[in-house]
């Protein structure tokens, strides 16, 4: 129990946990609400539709597409002994297309300036997950439950933009979001210790989406 | 992780081949291209069909005719300044049913300033309770290119066979100058055997590819390439970014994804197609 440490210590950990719901809450200044991950193609396609095929479209690419691949290398951002500039590297290398690529430099870049500019710490540009994981470095958080609310932004982010673009109403999008809470922190959980090597996706149809959005007629969405 | 039959007990195979090429004097003193050392032990073979006429394709093979637990198979290839080969392999690569224990199967291959290699494989083929650990990893030194394709089958069509238990994890990483430039990994289990059928994942697809071009200016190829990405049969797409252009293929089948593949890589190549692709006439 936390009641028997000082105080001081238990307002330190409550401050870091506002922080860090700040850094990740939707109204942070990244525009995230401007990407969709290639939502939007499918959506258009009609692949996603309602509540039941954004869940499903949702959890598959938390659990075996970009959600997962970016909680991995957050994770790995957090470890002190981490190369910093090498796993931006490698994260910038595992960019599937020119929007993905540039929505990771972006979010990645918006972040890091928020951060420097509210902490007084240079943030270096990094690609949006490894940003985020750098920069929660400082903060007395165990991994899984950073990673939980990473991915709940994810889940968040996409879901806005179905509740937008398909459209959904909103009661209709926060349901879907509580009904992924629990695979939410199950892969956080997983998440937190994956080597590098685990890196990896099967979500070959929002890879295709991704690229797909690049030539689409009409767009609302930047990705 | 146990195939539903019991297997005999097979011998673990092993192979490694290797080839070096490199610019040389040959007749007259011009200079140009030649192999330099061939290596092959095991069960991996590396040959060159017109080594006399054309020393710039090689072809390698697993005479083992597939992948099972614990095999081991290693292709390698070293180009030096200047070189441009392609590889690509004699058959289509099976991973069949092992008993848990995963195949390695790796590619690696050092490609020389200004030179280029295309790695050009044929499908791969996943069986049933198949469990495939593949590396492929291309260090590029500045100003060499290189072109690669991937493509995977799951379960074979003639069986109309599902896959439920199969294991997947097919890593690429291209290097330019030691830093990466291009990662690729599929990492397939069967958790996401069982969301196959989401839209996100293959949807009604059965087989999947990535081509990539790497190098300065591979976005160039990008306008061209997006006018061939409609073989029936088949969703692609591509896109074109930082000296890369990557196209991915979706398709019910390997063979409609093979044709799909094969116009794509006449866009992203001068050179006709190794005739061990067998798509004349496509």
């Amino acid at each position: 129990m936390t009641a028997a440490r000082p105080f001081t210590a238990t307002m330190d950990d409550a401050l870091d946990h506002l922080r860090l719901t700040q850094w990740l809450s939707p109204a942070f200044p990244i525009g995230g609400f401007a990407y969709s991950q290639g939502l939007e193609q499918a959506i258009t396609d009609g692949a996603v539709s309602d509540a039941a095929s954004l869940r499903d479209w949702v959890l598959s690419v938390l659990t075996h597409g970009s959600g997962r691949m970016d909680a991995i290398l957050l994770a790995h951002a957090r470890a002190p002994e981490t190369d910093i500039d090498a796993l931006a590297d490698l994260a910038r290398a595992y960019a599937g297309s020119a929007e993905r690529a540039q929505e990771m430099a972006d979010q990645g870049r918006a972040f890091g300036q928020t951060i420097a500019a509210m902490t007084g710490v240079a943030q270096p540009p990094l690609p949006y997950a490894v940003a985020v994981g750098h920069a929660t470095r400082a903060l007395a958080i165990q991994t899984p439950q950073v990673l939980a609310l990473f991915l709940q932004g994810l889940a968040g982010q996409l879901i806005a933009a179905a509740v937008k673009f398909v459209p959904l109403g909103q009661t209709t999008g926060q349901q879907v979001l509580a009904d992924l809470g629990p695979a939410l922190l199950a892969q956080a959980e997983t998440c937190a210790t994956e080597p590098l090597c685990a890196l990896g996706s099967a979500c070959f149809g929002a890879e295709l989406a991704q690229m797909q959005h690049e030539t689409l007629d009409v767009r609302i969405f930047r990705s | 992780m146990y195939a539903t039959h019991p297997l005999p007990m097979m011998q673990r195979s092993h192979g490694h081949a290797m080839a070096r090429f490199g610019m040389a004097r040959i007749e007259r003193g011009e200079a140009g291209q030649r192999l330099l050392d061939l290596r092959q032990s095991g069960c991996a073979k590396a040959f060159m069909p017109h080594h006399r006429r054309d020393p710039s394709e090689v072809i390698f093979l697993n005479t083992a005719g597939g992948l099972t637990d614990q095999d081991r198979l290693h292709y390698e290839l070293t180009l030096g300044d200047g070189v441009c080969v392609t590889a690509t392999t004699q058959t289509a690569e099976r991973a069949y049913a092992s008993r848990g224990l995963a195949a390695e199967a790796r590619v690696t291959a050092r490609v020389g300033a200004g030179g280029r290699l295309d790695w050009l494989p044929q499908e791969t083929i996943l069986f049933e309770n198949s469990n495939l650990h593949r590396d492929t990893r291309i260090d590029l030194e500045p100003g060499a290119r290189c072109l690669l394709v991937e493509s995977v089958v799951l379960g074979r069509h003639a069986m109309r066979e599902r896959l439920t238990d199969a294991r997947l994890l097919d890593q690429r990483l291209v290097t330019c100058a030691g830093r990466p430039i291009w990662a690729d990994s599929v990492r397939l289990g069967p958790e996401g055997l069982a969301r196959m059928a989401s839209p996100a994942l293959l949807g009604d697809a059965r087989a999947f590819a990535v081509i990539a071009l790497l190098g300065a200016g591979a976005e160039d190829a990008l306008g061209p390439l997006r006018q061939v990405l409609d073989e029936p049969g088949t969703r692609a797409a591509a896109s074109g970014w930082d000296g890369k252009c990557v196209a991915r293929v979706l398709a019910h089948d390997g063979w409609p994804l093979k044709r799909q593949i094969a116009r794509i890589l006449r866009v992203l190549r001068t050179a006709p197609l190794p005739r061990v692709w067998q798509l004349q006439g496509v």
